[in-house]
């Protein structure tokens, strides 16, 4: 067995100290949560409520904008235009702007005098204080996850199998559809997890555009901010489970269609 | 059938320049060149690939310079081979026929039919990951067939198989240019193309530099770099002048060529191919040849027997079979004598 430089071990410790410092307050927060609390809360309708709008809201959320990221990512990767670092520059913005900040800039253009709210308010819909404008934050925060990792997927792929594709006849649509995007598959599919999860948590620029319904985020701070700390624990404890086994259930799946896809497609057209 | 005309097309720095070309059916063109010459930009320009700035694009007299890649009727096999991975052998043959828009059976029919021909049946079901180079060139060629394509583009197909696929794989082009396939095969090896090749064309830096016959192109090389694609390597710059009524070539170390038929100036170079050195013990009795003495510097075995490298003043690079050497008793240190024929020495511009 190779011995360990003196490096080695200290980045060890390092890492060892980080890792610790990310999972001692979840674990302190698991081991405080008594089981009757913890119980009581999973019957409570309201956190249930939170949690299922929280979860489907996101996806949504995700699923709807990916329609527009995905094509967008592509576009990025393999396109050259004149101001595409700048675009590039745009995309990243939400990710370094403060959320609060994104949720008064977003607010502005969904309320009813904004250009978005006008337009929704004619079909009857108002954005604010619903989970239309939920989503619409979520994915205001969350979308670059989606775009850059798409983006790094469609990069990978050899432009070689897309260009030999068009010459054996496919159009440039069918060549997305069946070169592009399953050999991008992998990192859509991170993105879009890590879209959805971001989404979900995210309580700054939610919390500006909807109070109520109130998402899981924003009931735990309720919850802290009128009951305290342990009141809030169990909530923040189940949504933690909750959220935990949809993003491994869909990262599941999503290697698994993957693998489906790879196997059959000789077979089925 | 296929003609280029005036063709040019700038990449950064580097330009496709003035590329005239014609293919007519059935041909098997080779286009020779070394890697960043440009020849694999020209075959993406002819399939459609990339567009030049400039110049036509004729297929069976129309312009498809413009066409889209689809319209072209142009196949071409990468030097990759760019089969689709996330597929199985058959869902890549099969990819054409599903673009297309044809039915199962049909697809299933035609997609065996291919993969008969091309020996790869046993591996239709196979993921390509798991293939081998020889399996995957068959693959790309059995999927590029299969659109039964005007023009075949083989972009170094050879480059990555070993000595028994390289065969296989040839008798295979052969056979498919003998059906009538007409085929722009580009490779930077010279032995693809004296085997595989009716006519050839060296590229070099974005242009055409000489085309013709194999036996036109090598044996009568227009210039330094097509000479040693000839697998010439006695160069020899000289100024030729008249003395006592004969032609003689001096280099800047004063060995001196007779030579015939050529006109007196500066600054020429001299082509003699290796094989036509004859090594001997004796002194050779025929003073019409170019004789001379030499040191044996080395020895190294080469492709059809030895490459010996002789020191007479300057480097003569001489073939000999292994059973000659053994007759001759060739041994680095031994001295020796070289003689050529004046009509075996190829006089060209240097420039």
């Amino acid at each position: 067995m190779n011995r360990n430089s003196i490096f080695t071990w200290i980045a060890m410790i390092l890492s060892s100290l980080v890792l610790l410092f990310i999972l001692a307050p979840l674990a302190g927060m698991f081991l405080h949560t008594g089981g009757t609390q913890f119980l009581e809360t999973v019957k409570d309708k309201e956190v249930h409520q939170s949690v299922w709008l929280t979860l489907w809201v996101s996806f949504i959320s995700t699923l709807v904008f990916s329609i527009a990221a995905v094509p967008f990512a592509w576009l990025l990767a393999r396109k050259k235009f004149p101001i595409k670092n700048f675009v590039q520059g745009i995309i990243d913005l939400p990710i370094v702007l403060p959320h609060t900040a994104a949720g008064i800039a977003l607010l502005g253009f969904i309320s009813r005098d904004g250009f978005l709210g006008k337009t929704a308010s004619l079909f009857g819909l108002n954005l604010v204080n619903h989970p239309s404008g939920i989503a619409l934050a979520m994915a205001f925060v969350s979308l670059p996850f989606l775009i850059n990792a798409a983006r790094d997927g469609f990069a990978a792929v050899p432009e070689r199998l897309e260009k030999a594709a068009l010459n054996l006849g496919a159009s440039h649509t069918k060549v997305f559809f069946t070169i592009s995007l399953p050999l991008a598959w992998r990192s859509i599919t991170t993105g879009f997890v890590m879209m959805f999860a971001r989404g979900m948590s995210e309580f700054g620029a939610v919390v500006i555009i909807a109070y109520h319904p109130m998402i899981a985020p924003v009931l735990i701070y309720e919850r802290f901010s009128s009951f305290g700390l342990n009141y809030a624990r169990p909530a923040s404890v189940f949504f933690i489970l909750v959220a935990l086994f949809f993003l491994i259930a869909l990262r599941l799946l999503s290697l698994k269609r993957r693998e489906k896809y790879v196997n059959t497609d000789a077979q089925t057209d | 059938m296929l003609k280029l005309t005036n063709i040019y097309r700038r990449l950064g720095d580097f330009a496709l320049t003035d590329i005239n070309l014609e293919v007519s059916d059935g041909q098997y063109y080779v286009l020779l060149g070394r890697s960043g010459s440009g020849k694999t930009q020209l075959l993406e320009l002819i399939a459609g690939l990339e567009h030049p700035d400039s110049g036509k694009i004729m297929m069976d007299e129309i312009d498809i310079t413009r066409h889209r890649i689809q319209d072209r009727k142009v196949g071409i096999v990468f030097q990759d081979y760019a089969v689709f991975p996330h597929m199985t052998v058959f869902g890549n043959i099969a990819y054409p026929l599903k673009a297309r828009k044809e039915d199962r059976k049909s697809i299933a029919e035609k997609v065996e039919k291919a993969a008969t021909e091309m020996n790869i049946k046993h591996i239709l079901g196979r993921n390509t990951q798991k293939l081998s180079g020889g399996e995957l060139q068959r693959v790309a060629l059995a999927r590029t067939l299969i659109t039964s394509p005007r023009l075949l583009l083989l972009d170094e197909p050879l480059s990555s198989l070993d000595a028994s696929l390289k065969d296989d794989l040839k008798r295979l082009l052969r056979k498919l240019n003998r059906e009538g396939q007409t085929i722009i095969h580009v490779t930077h090896d010279y032995s693809d193309a004296i085997s595989l090749a009716k006519k050839v064309g060296v590229i070099h830096n974005g242009k055409i530099i000489q085309e013709g016959s194999v036996d036109e192109v090598f044996k009568n090389p227009s210039n330094r770099f097509v000479a040693r694609y000839a697998g010439i390597r006695n160069f020899f710059r000289v100024d030729i002048s008249r003395e006592n009524g004969s032609l003689i070539g001096v280099t800047e170390r004063n060995i001196r060529f007779k030579l015939n038929g050529v006109a007196p100036g500066r600054d020429n170079l001299l082509l003699i191919k290796n094989d036509s050195i004859v090594l001997s013990n004796e002194l050779p009795s025929n003073k019409e040849l170019n004789i001379f003495k030499g040191k044996i510097t080395e020895i190294i075995p080469s492709e059809f027997g030895k490459e010996v490298i002789i020191d007479a003043g300057e480097l003569f690079y001489a073939n000999t079979l292994a059973s000659e050497m053994e007759k001759l008793r060739l041994r680095e240190g031994n001295e020796v004598w070289m003689s050529f024929s004046c009509k075996d020495i190829v006089v060209i511009n240097g420039n």
